[in-house]
């Protein structure tokens, strides 16, 4: 009987969790008039009364702005700044997490302290050092600039410090190097910690926009969240083009979530973090 | 000739671990935080490219900034309601998915779903779903009968709707982290507790929330430094802090004089004060809820 509840509750949160998604799917294809129609409790509130393409065909027929070459920038900009992102980040959590050695938590608090910096307050200054580089309107200026992350270093230091300190003592005195024991004994111990911070890294790069707003000015470079913006900020606003590019939008996310989970949301349910 | 002992490779191996990170938070934070400090003692007009010295002019003007301490104040307000209600929120899902029972994966990956959708559509999303008229928020609460929320044009309650935004937005992603947690628990402990008579809540309150507090911590130190950072809903979903300038945060405000007025030192200086209050609350919390990393 508990159970039925318990389970009667998740559902009615899954549904609550899922409507706004749902509604910004099912409107993508809806005709633009449809949009705001319908004020009443009723089935076509979330399902389209005349379903239509036409929103999709609209945001890839665009000359000016293709769709999918943003999707290709992004996408590039993303997959870079994870990977080198992970490697930086969880280099300097295993040391802070397992290692000993001086001046170990004065250079903590400054990681951690930068966590408090709004974005806003450094953003001029460090446009000024992208600009200085020459790196403006390069995908460097989306990439180099946020590889170190002080958050993705907290999070993994959590995970890192589970490990036994024995394990590693071990490792060392059979001759193992401290590369040796991060690849070996620390990765392979943290994959549902490691793969966690990927997707949010990555889902952090897919968001981009601030950032991207000022260092690129050439279109051609530009990045999927601008373009989605500049289809609402026209003068005509067509709210259908704005859920079908955001629906698009979330695929990439969504497909790489769904493929990770596995490893994921099972690896931290099922293993634990021992 | 033994300078190597075990003891200075470690720390050498420890410091070649950490260089990476700490060469890109030099150049990339900690020198345009440095800039940042500077410019704070000027006044700066990003178009002209020129600069002239103020001193603490432009501290003393914000601490005579009647909507710098609002926008401080709005930020709190929205840091106080969305903590509390988004870690009960995130800590009773992750109890709920916890036992594994058929079908327990689909809940926990729909639970986890809006942490992928990324903060910019999100934001435009709430927008339309809170129209006063036809959004799907309020056509929802008019048609089983509660009153409609208005949360874009009446300024008492337009935090609220952010607060719904970033509870939806970030609850499944602690969820999981509350999850790993909860599973480190070890289960022989709540089966002596049960021996021993305990009940669910005693068993909540005596085993879980103890075991957690290192998660806990974690989770609460990071809420509070999002919470208060939080810019992307104010910018998109209330276009620009509004109803009435109730939504318009400090992050806002900094940008706001930054990029619309041009006024670098003076945003600088807002931006300088802001880092300091949140590095304060931050520290205090850590003590306060100090966990038990290895240092």
């Amino acid at each position: 009987m508990l159970n039925v509840i318990k389970v009667m509750l998740m559902t009615v949160i899954a549904f609550i969790v899922l409507l706004p998604v749902s509604w910004m799917v099912l409107s993508s294809f809806r005709l633009e008039e449809e949009i705001f129609k319908f004020t009443e409790l009723g089935y076509h509130l979330l399902i389209p009364e005349n379903w239509t393409l036409q929103n999709y065909r609209d945001i890839f027929s665009e000359n000016q702005r293709p769709l999918d070459r943003y999707m290709l920038n992004t996408l590039f900009i993303a997959v870079t700044g994870t990977f080198l992102g992970l490697l930086v980040n969880s280099f300097a959590a295993f040391s802070f997490a397992k290692m000993r050695f001086p001046l170990k938590r004065s250079l903590f608090v400054i990681f951690l302290s930068t966590l408090a910096i709004p974005f806003e307050a450094i953003m001029v200054p460090q446009y000024m050092i992208i600009r200085d580089f020459g790196w403006l309107d390069t995908y460097t200026a989306l990439i180099v600039p946020q590889i170190v992350w002080a958050f993705g270093i907290f999070l993994l230091v959590q995970f890192f410090s589970d490990i036994p300190r024995s394990l590693i003592e071990a490792a060392r005195i059979d001759g193992a190097s401290w590369l040796t024991i991060f690849f070996r004994v620390a990765v392979p111990m943290s994959w549902p910690a490691i793969i966690t911070l990927g997707i949010i890294t990555f889902v952090g790069k897919w968001d981009e926009f601030l950032w991207a707003l000022i260092v690129i000015s050439d279109d051609a470079k530009q990045v999927i969240q601008i373009a989605i913006a500049s289809y609402s900020l026209e003068t005509y606003t067509s709210w259908g083009m704005v859920f079908a590019a955001s629906t698009i939008a979330s695929i990439p996310t969504m497909i790489i979530f769904l493929l990770l989970q596995k490893y994921y949301i099972q690896g931290v349910t099922t293993s634990g973090i021992k | 000739m033994k300078i190597f002992s075990q003891r200075n490779r470690e720390a050498v191996a420890a410091y070649l671990f950490i260089l990476p990170a700490f060469g890109l938070l030099l150049l990339f934070i900690l020198n345009p935080m440095a800039q940042s400090l500077i410019t704070s003692f000027y006044d700066v007009n990003l178009i002209s490219d020129q600069r002239s010295f103020l001193g603490m002019e432009n501290y003393q003007h914000l601490l005579n900034d009647a909507s710098f301490y609002q926008s401080l104040g709005n930020s709190f307000y929205f840091a106080i309601l969305v903590i509390p209600i988004q870690t009960a929120l995130a800590l009773t899902l992750a109890l709920l998915v916890k036992r594994s029972f058929p079908g327990v994966g689909v809940f926990r990956t729909i639970y986890f779903i809006p942490f992928i959708i990324s903060m910019g559509v999100a934001s435009s999303i709430f927008r339309m779903m809170y129209n006063k008229e036809a959004g799907l928020f309020n056509v929802i609460l008019d048609g089983i009968g509660l009153p409609v929320l208005p949360f874009l044009s009446n300024p008492d309650i337009a935090m609220i709707g952010i607060v719904i935004l970033g509870t939806w937005k970030s609850m499944g992603f602690f969820m999981i982290v509350f999850l790993a947690g909860l599973n480190n628990i070890p289960n022989d402990l709540y089966e002596a507790a049960q021996i021993d008579g305990a009940g669910p809540i005693k068993r909540f309150f005596s085993i879980t929330l103890p075991l957690l507090k290192k998660v806990m911590a974690f989770v609460i130190i990071i809420t509070t430094m999002d919470a208060l950072k939080i810019f992307i809903p104010i910018y998109v979903t209330m276009a620009g802090g509004g109803p009435a300038g109730s939504t318009r945060t400090a992050a806002y405000f900094i940008y706001n004089h930054a990029f619309q007025h041009m006024d670098m030192g003076y945003a600088t200086a807002a931006a300088f004060i802001f880092f300091i209050i949140i590095l304060i609350i931050s520290l205090i919390q850590m003590r306060v809820l100090r966990s038990d990393v290895e240092y």
